[in-house]
């Protein structure tokens, strides 16, 4: 009997050891690399959605920031160390977001983080910087983020304080004055639409309904058939989850003939594939680089896109999107900080010269920061897009 | 005589070596994970109670520790009421929320009991992301206080480690104990059989509510320091995930015993923080670990049922008691 059972239990270890080596070869989000250099390197910590409802937006922004730190790390590095960045998956979860930066921060002692993807999972980490006083650069696009101002965390993207306005002025100027919208209930779609509600009136449009869902929701068509209901002139839509597919083809479903208007969270190839037919003809606000002759030829913005859509292209084998692009210039913000800084970079020195960035040229726009300002992009860097085709084109 | 005094002198070196553990080490992070283990001990020594003695399973414990969680992050975050008093009213919360279940399920058993206690798990999650004004939806609640009482505050990764386990050693001694009084052999009773209990004179009924409400009660206590020392919560923390894992724990540490499911709590909890405790651990083998921690979990637990059903508990035991079914 005796016996029988610590068979049992040495075979019950045995086999968790074995499944746990077999699967270290062929399974494993996250990671880093590194290159050879003699100092100790940077160590980045970077939070994205790998999996979940933004695994969209975060598997190119991981992509980007492999690019370039292979690329910094090839050429010598910075200031003579090399760059290693540690990926964590937060799986599109503010708590996952939460374990994952605590871990970034007193496990691996990272100097700086980027992230997180999502703009709920980027407040998700706030608590845990301001203790440790560690940098932040976030991807993501809420409001909330920079405006909600926090003196250690930054953001790339074009926030919805400045889309919005931009949007409802592209929707007026095409006549489109009765408004439908649907946004979800997770940090970016709140925040735009709250921003939406606010900003109506002054942009001379009028709100005729207004539905919500929740992220991983699997169909509208009851909030649909209401809107549907009120015959609006369009509807607009604020997200940036995978949810945005079933949206489109549930507006098809309906019959409905009303034109859908979206985010730069839709600027997604994702949402094209997901919706099909039904993606045809959505209009969205967001930068130039899905159409980088938007930045005007020979401009400095030009060239860094051209070389990162090159780049990027070449070892991917696809366009980047906007996503990329934050990550691209997040990483940008970071590393130009890091050779500015001098004598030995701590969070708080690095901190420092990331608030003393001034005309950074990125993907999303010409970065400068301040002390009051930790965004810092105008609406200058955006245009109006169409899908067309299956393709993004410039909606004049 | 022997094994009496291994059996108190185990529990009495890990109590010292628990508390011992602030002056042999200042990794935070390691204090961070040990706090995680401190809090699961809390859910499941009411859950070894629930599932181990009285023979109840529940699937809907992470909701308990939902609830004991946005209890006290809402009172003491937004409410600003003083700690202990809004953690005392999240576990008396989770508590009364558990017996008013408990009342309508006393009919049910088995496999019945099990399918009440998911379908209360997600109702109680649409509750969390639908009611925004005290949750915070989606996005959950943020910026909620550290543990305080008065003007002294806990705001260490050590402090808050220490007040977990603390708890949780109060929390599983008396555990322990209440299975060797007279409730406790009544538990026992209801487990071996439900109708040789009730010709004993036991009121089967009422003591299942006690118990399921004081299972409930000890998640919500867990679910509100689990509050206060993360700051931040948020829906997916409290669903149908944690409860198998909790289940899992319960399952693998084995009926009749409250070491067992401790042993296998500790166990599966450190599973995805191995990094913590062995420094060097390449990042593939911990990042393989949390990618596949339902998986390993999943493959133990069936393991644990084909050939040791007996789980930790009947592993440790050094000879089969009377009265033990193998």
């Amino acid at each position: 009997m005796k016996t029988r059972r610590r068979v049992v239990a040495a075979a019950l270890v045995a086999m968790l050891m074995v499944t746990t080596v077999a699967g270290c070869s062929s399974k494993g989000s996250s990671g880093s690399a590194t290159g050879e250099g003699s100092a100790e390197p940077y160590r980045i910590g970077a939070i994205v959605s790998l999996s979940g409802s933004y695994a969209g937006l975060g598997t190119p922004e991981q992509k980007a920031i492999e690019m370039e730190m292979k690329r910094i790390n090839d050429a010598g590095g910075i200031n003579g160390r090399q760059v290693e960045v540690i990926f964590e998956d937060d799986a599109t979860d503010p708590a996952k977001a939460q374990a994952a930066v605590a871990r970034l921060l007193e496990q691996e002692n990272v100097i700086a983080v980027i992230g997180a993807t999502g703009t709920s999972q980027t407040m998700a980490l706030r608590d845990d910087i301001d203790r440790a006083g560690v940098p932040q650069v976030s991807m993501a696009g809420g409001s909330v983020i920079t405006a909600e101002f926090d003196k250690n965390v930054f953001q790339t993207p074009w926030p919805n304080r400045i889309v919005v306005p931009f949007t409802l002025k592209a929707l007026k100027d095409r006549g489109l004055v009765n408004v439908a919208v649907i946004s979800d209930t997770g940090g970016y779609g709140k925040d735009g639409h709250d921003l939406i509600l606010k900003d109506a009136d002054t942009a001379g449009v009028k709100i005729v309904a207004d539905e919500t869902f929740n992220p991983g929701d699997t169909d509208m068509t009851a909030q649909l058939t209401k809107i549907k209901a009120a015959s609006p002139d369009v509807v607009l839509m604020w997200n940036a989850g995978k949810e945005a597919a079933i949206v489109a083809k549930n507006i098809k479903q309906l019959g409905m003939s009303v034109p859908l208007v979206g985010s730069p969270g839709n600027g997604r190839r994702e949402f094209i594939e997901g919706a099909g037919d039904a993606a045809e003809g959505f209009r969205f606000a967001a930068g130039k680089i899905l159409v980088p002759e938007a930045y005007g030829e020979g401009t400095p913005a030009f060239e860094v896109a051209q070389k990162f859509i090159a780049d990027y292209s070449f070892a991917y084998g696809v366009a980047p999107d906007i996503f990329a692009g934050h990550a691209f210039d997040a990483f940008l913000v970071v590393t130009d900080a890091l050779k500015r800084v001098e004598g030995e970079a701590t969070p708080a020195s690095l901190r420092d010269a990331i608030e003393a960035t001034d005309g950074l040229v990125g993907v999303g726009g010409t970065f400068a920061y301040s002390p009051e300002d930790h965004n810092g992009l105008t609406e200058e860097e955006l245009v109006f897009y169409r899908v067309d085709g299956a393709t993004w084109v410039l909606d004049k | 005589m022997r094994s009496r005094l291994a059996g108190t002198l185990v529990p009495a070196v890990g109590v010292i070596l628990v508390l011992a553990m602030p002056f042999m080490t200042t990794d935070r992070y390691l204090f961070k994970v040990l706090t995680f283990v401190g809090l699961n001990l809390i859910v499941v020594a009411g859950l070894a109670l629930l599932f181990g003695y009285a023979g109840q399973i529940s699937l809907g414990h992470a909701a308990f520790f939902g609830i004991g969680a946005y209890t006290a992050g809402y009172l003491t975050g937004e409410a600003a009421v003083p700690w202990l008093v809004a953690t005392l009213v999240a576990a008396l919360l989770a508590a009364l929320v558990g017996f008013v279940l408990s009342l309508p399920m006393l009919r049910l058993k088995g496999h019945y009991l099990a399918m009440a206690t998911l379908g209360f798990s997600e109702i109680m999650t649409v509750l969390f992301i639908e009611a925004r004004g005290i949750t915070g939806g989606n996005d959950g609640l943020r910026g909620i206080p550290y543990p305080s009482l008065g003007s002294f505050k806990i705001d260490t990764p050590s402090g808050v480690y220490l007040l977990v386990w603390i708890t949780a050693i109060v929390v599983l001694v008396l555990a322990a104990n209440l299975v060797r009084t007279r409730p406790g052999r009544a538990l026992r009773a209801l487990h071996g059989a439900e109708l040789g209990a009730q010709a004993c004179g036991i009121d089967t009924g009422r003591l299942r509510v006690q118990v399921f409400a004081l299972s409930a009660g000890l998640a919500g206590l867990a679910g509100a320091l689990y509050a206060s020392a993360v700051g931040f919560i948020s829906p997916t923390t409290f669903s149908l995930e944690f409860s198998v894992l909790l289940v899992a724990m319960v399952v693998l540490g084995g009926t009749g015993s409250v070491t067992g499911p401790v042993v296998a709590c500790v166990l599966l909890t450190l599973l995805p923080y191995v990094d913590a405790l062995v420094p060097g651990l390449p990042r593939e083998v911990v990042s393989f670990l949390q990618d596949w921690e339902a998986d390993i979990a999943g493959i133990v637990m069936i393991l644990v049922l084909l050939f040791a059903p007996g789980g930790v508990a009947g592993l440790l035991r050094r000879s089969p008691r009377v009265g033990e079914a193998e």
